[in-house]
């Protein structure tokens, strides 16, 4: 390990800011906010996942004491929503598409009121053919769920020929055929993964209030400016008329992107003169909320006689359900599939990417959107192959992964490439090349690499006469500790203690623009913004205590809370403290700062994280127990390595659930797991022993050059067990999740 | 018809005039105030809404406000009493026991109850008994160490 400077506050595991507030109840989440006067929200959703509405009935709703507004689509205007692409009504006007899609929406005194009213409301239905698995929607026969996709605001060109297909992404490299015709071997698998439901304990909530002509909104989103946006778009107001709040969120994992009931609140609210709050039951979270993408991932790749990877073709076909409105990135598609040739040097390389519409659940964003998806299909084909070469999975993956001076399979250059390094790492934790001791006891290994996010992000940064400096942010803490590491970058910066440094939120009218959170971006950019207003406001101080000690502002130096002037005679100095009371006091109040930072480009930054699985499996029954983790990660400078780990910890555990339990089960469009019961996110009881392995180069975009971590644990998990089980029993499952059923009946059909 | 009930809940009593059907967790979080308490599955099953009734951790999703009647409550908020903090919440603070800290709550309820019970678990003793509360963040393992090091300080 590199050792860093002396930090007094950078790289020490400090507890959470907000965490005596969180663990006594006080924290405000979107559902605790009171308001006087507030009405409670419901939305009518459909039974069918594919029916014209033929009517809707809503004068027994309208009828019901308590009631106080009821909408329905005809009854908004005709605009469609999206956080990207606009394809989706706010409340289904002629035709429904999903099962779960909301028809109407009511407001009422109180949650059974609205409850009631909604079973008061009659829609008549006429069932349309429906198609749920996305190749057969690409069919040519396919009942088509959009007219015409192309006419959708925020659609990218081109449209595909094939039906259903909004949006087709395609990267190449090198020359496909050339590259299969030089080949000595050439294998074809296919891998598919449900869809997996994001699992945080918040549901989503919405509130809003019309005050003054202004709409003020809280809602379970990460991204307060993106809030106000999509809002201004879809209700056709000025932005700065929209005043975002930010409460706490409970949990987000990419699923907390889009306002999903923020407008109905706000026509419930306008129609009945109230506030409006909506929070979704678990069982609408699980019905319509915006899981995670389906995929079924097929590769074809020719190898060379010794191993290395020659020509890669992937296709990855997404089912994203009814509407793409969830899907924020600018080609409208699933980030992940540009990663579906993994980590490695391969000359020719096409890969393919499709979103398809079909009669289901529509599809978000999780975390590292993609990535675990495709990382379970790359990593179990090369470790397929590498079995069929009869070469050590290591030994192949340490010839082929990407080095220093390689290009990506979707060719781009990389800067500080660790992988060999990190290989080398994680196998020397898990002893990979110790014999297993027991029968049915198998080792895998699976590797991915990612990006460092960027984007803009402004803080407020103040100081008090008394010397205490309060950051203000308007990028949400979702629980990964950032606000924590605005405090203690403040604090490294200015010399202060921890007590002496508050961070606070702001609404969106407290700065111009924030990214918010997302996209392996937060701490970068965040912690940049904080870094340099905690400069621009030392210069402030240092020029206040340069008028007192007499000399120029730039002969002083910040050593241990004091300016230094340096040079010739005795050395004299000023605490900060001071400083600030005179700066404060020659000010006229406290000092204030605002920066809007650019992260700029982060290209060809990455970092690699390379895990083994332990397994036992039972072989009379299938069941696969994970015995232990080793988790290698290349990192930079870890600012907080209490946040840091439980980055690496929840991210191994939800990918746990990803590979082994969890399954949002979709029969018919119908989710069937509608319930926390039924739909198995990990317990404590699941965790295995889990070795972590910090492979440390102080270098990245992150302030103290560091990189990010949020979204790497998560994607080798299951591809490391897939592996394991065949080595422990030789069958593989090329379905997830890994579950005792499927290795049983793998185990009977084993020749 | 409403019933009239009282509830001492953190040591305040409260008369109520309550539906039937109103579940606890409506009555502390919406008719007390008491936002602490936390509902995610509403099925019992995920333990964000524990609290102690009479010293017994129940689900109050599930539990009709009539069935408490007369019962002394502690929720997250009266946990601690007059102090800050106690060891185990401090506990979670320091050893980063939650993330988004939406289970929280939840969580330290039932590590309390634990520790009132078994003050010196094993690891396979806490898994057991916290098996029953969700945490999505956190991957459980710094919910354990944070259970165990209250063990350790000897006070919950």
């Amino acid at each position: 390990m590199t050792t860093s400077p002396a930090y007094t506050a950078i790289g020490k595991p400090i507890g959470q800011i907000e965490g005596p507030a969180k663990v006594s109840g006080k924290g405000a989440y979107t559902a605790d906010v009171a308001l006087p006067g507030v009405l409670w929200g419901k939305a009518l959703r459909s039974p069918f996942p594919h029916a014209r509405i033929v009517s809707v009935d809503t004068s027994r709703a309208r009828a019901l004491m308590g009631v106080h507004g009821v909408i329905t689509g005809r009854d908004l205007p005709d605009v469609l929503y999206g956080r990207r692409m606009r394809d989706m009504p706010l409340l289904a006007r002629d035709r429904v598409r999903f099962v779960g899609e909301k028809v109407a929406a009511v407001a009422a005194e109180t949650p059974e009121i609205a409850a009631e009213a909604l079973r008061l409301i009659e829609v008549e239905y006429q069932e349309l053919p429906a198609v749920f698995d996305p190749q057969e929607a690409m069919g040519p026969g396919a009942p088509r769920l959009h007219d015409d996709v192309s006419a959708y605001p925020g659609h990218r060109e081109p449209v595909s020929d094939l039906t259903n297909v909004f949006s087709v992404v395609r990267r190449t490299k090198g020359d496909l055929e050339q590259g299969f015709r030089e080949s000595d071997l050439v294998f074809e698998h296919t891998f598919t993964t449900p869809a997996q439901h994001q699992g945080y304990l918040e549901p989503h909530a919405a509130l809003v209030d019309i005050q003054q002509g202004r709409i003020h909104v809280w809602v379970s989103n990460k991204s307060p400016y993106a809030v106000r946006e999509q809002l201004a778009q879809v209700l056709g107001v000025p932005e700065e008329q929209i005043v975002v709040h930010l409460p706490h969120v409970g949990g987000d994992f990419g699923g907390k992107g889009a306002l999903m009931d923020a407008p109905l609140c706000y026509y419930l609210a306008r129609a009945s003169g109230r506030p409006v709050k909506m929070v979704m039951t678990y069982l609408e979270e699980l019905m319509a909320g915006n899981p995670r993408n389906t995929g079924v991932i097929t590769f074809k790749t020719g190898v060379k006689r010794d191993g290395r990877l020659w020509a890669w073709q992937a296709r990855c076909v997404w089912n994203t359900g009814a509407y793409g409105a969830f899907l924020p990135i600018p080609t409208v598609n699933v980030a992940g599939g540009m990663q579906s040739a993994g980590s490695y040097r391969i000359p020719h390389v096409e890969i393919e990417s499709l979103c398809i519409y079909t009669n289901c659940v529509p599809r978000g964003h999780m975390r590292s959107p993609g990535a675990p998806q495709v990382c379970f299909a790359v990593e179990s084909h090369v470790d397929m192959m590498a079995r069929a070469l009869g070469m050590d999975p290591l030994a192949f993956r340490l010839m082929n992964v990407l080095e220093e001076g390689d290009t990506t399979p979707t060719g781009e250059a990389l800067r500080d490439v660790h992988a060999k390094e990190t290989l080398q790492a994680a196998a020397a934790a898990s002893g990979w090349d110790t014999p297993k001791q027991r029968p049915h006891h198998g080792r895998g290994m699976a590797l991915y690499d990612r990006h460092v996010g960027s984007g803009l992000s402004t803080v407020t940064l103040t100081m008090a006469e008394d010397g205490r400096a309060t950051l203000t942010t308007v990028a949400p803490d979702t629980g990964t500790g950032s606000h924590t590491i605005l405090q203690q970058i403040v604090a490294e910066e200015l010399h202060l203690p921890l007590s002496q440094v508050g961070v606070t939120v702001g609404t969106t009218d407290a700065a111009p623009f924030d990214a918010g959170v997302g996209g392996s971006r937060t701490t970068h950019i965040t912690g940049q913004a904080a870094y340099r207003a905690s400069q621009e406001l030392k210069g402030l101080l240092a020029a206040a205590a340069a008028q007192v000690l007499g000399v120029a502002a730039d002969a002083l130096r910040l050593e241990q809370g004091s300016f230094v002037a340096t040079g010739s005679g005795a050395a004299r100095s000023l605490p900060v403290a001071e400083a600030a009371r005179l700066a404060t006091r020659a000010a006229g109040g406290p000092l204030r700062v605002q920066i809007t930072h650019d992260g700029g480009s982060t290209a060809g930054i990455t970092s690699f994280c390379v895990q083994v699985a332990d397994v036992q499996v039972d072989p009379e029954t299938g069941q696969v127990t994970v015995e232990r983790i080793v988790s290698a990660h290349d990192v930079g400078t870890i600012i907080n390595p209490l946040g840091h780990q439980g980055q690496i910890e929840g991210g191994i555990i939800q990918s746990l659930g990803f590979a082994t339990s969890e399954e949002l089960v979709i029969e018919e469009g119908r989710v069937t797991t509608l319930h926390l019961g039924e739909y198995k996110l990990p317990v404590m009881k699941d965790i295995p022993e889990l070795v972590t392995v910090l492979v440390q180069h102080p270098e990245g975009p992150v302030p103290y050059a560091g990189k990010a971590i949020g979204e790497v644990s998560n994607c080798p998990v299951a591809a490391a067990i897939a592996n394991a089980v065949e080595d422990a029993v030789g069958v593989r499952i090329t379905d997830l999740p890994i579950t005792a059923e499927k290795v049983y009946r793998a185990l009977r059909a084993k020749p | 018809m409403k019933y009239a009930i009282t509830l001492h809940v953190n040591g305040q009593l409260y008369t109520l005039e309550v539906e039937p059907t109103r579940l606890l967790v409506d009555i502390l979080r919406y008719d007390l105030g008491l936002t602490g308490t936390k509902e995610a599955c509403s099925v019992g099953v995920c333990g964000a809404c524990t609290v102690l009734v009479d010293g017994q951790m129940v689900s109050s999703c599930l539990m009709p406000g009539v069935a408490a009647a007369g019962s002394s409550i502690t929720t997250v908020e009266g946990l601690a009493g007059r102090e800050e903090l106690l060891p185990v919440q401090q506990a979670f603070v320091d050893y980063g026991g939650f993330q988004c800290g939406i289970c929280t709550p939840g969580q330290v309820i039932a590590a309390k109850a634990l520790l009132d019970e078994n003050p010196h678990p094993t690891a396979e003793e806490i898994k057991e008994w916290m098996m029953g509360n969700l945490c999505r963040c956190t991957g459980y393992y710094k919910i354990l160490e944070s259970v165990q090091r209250a063990a350790e300080g000897g006070q919950a």
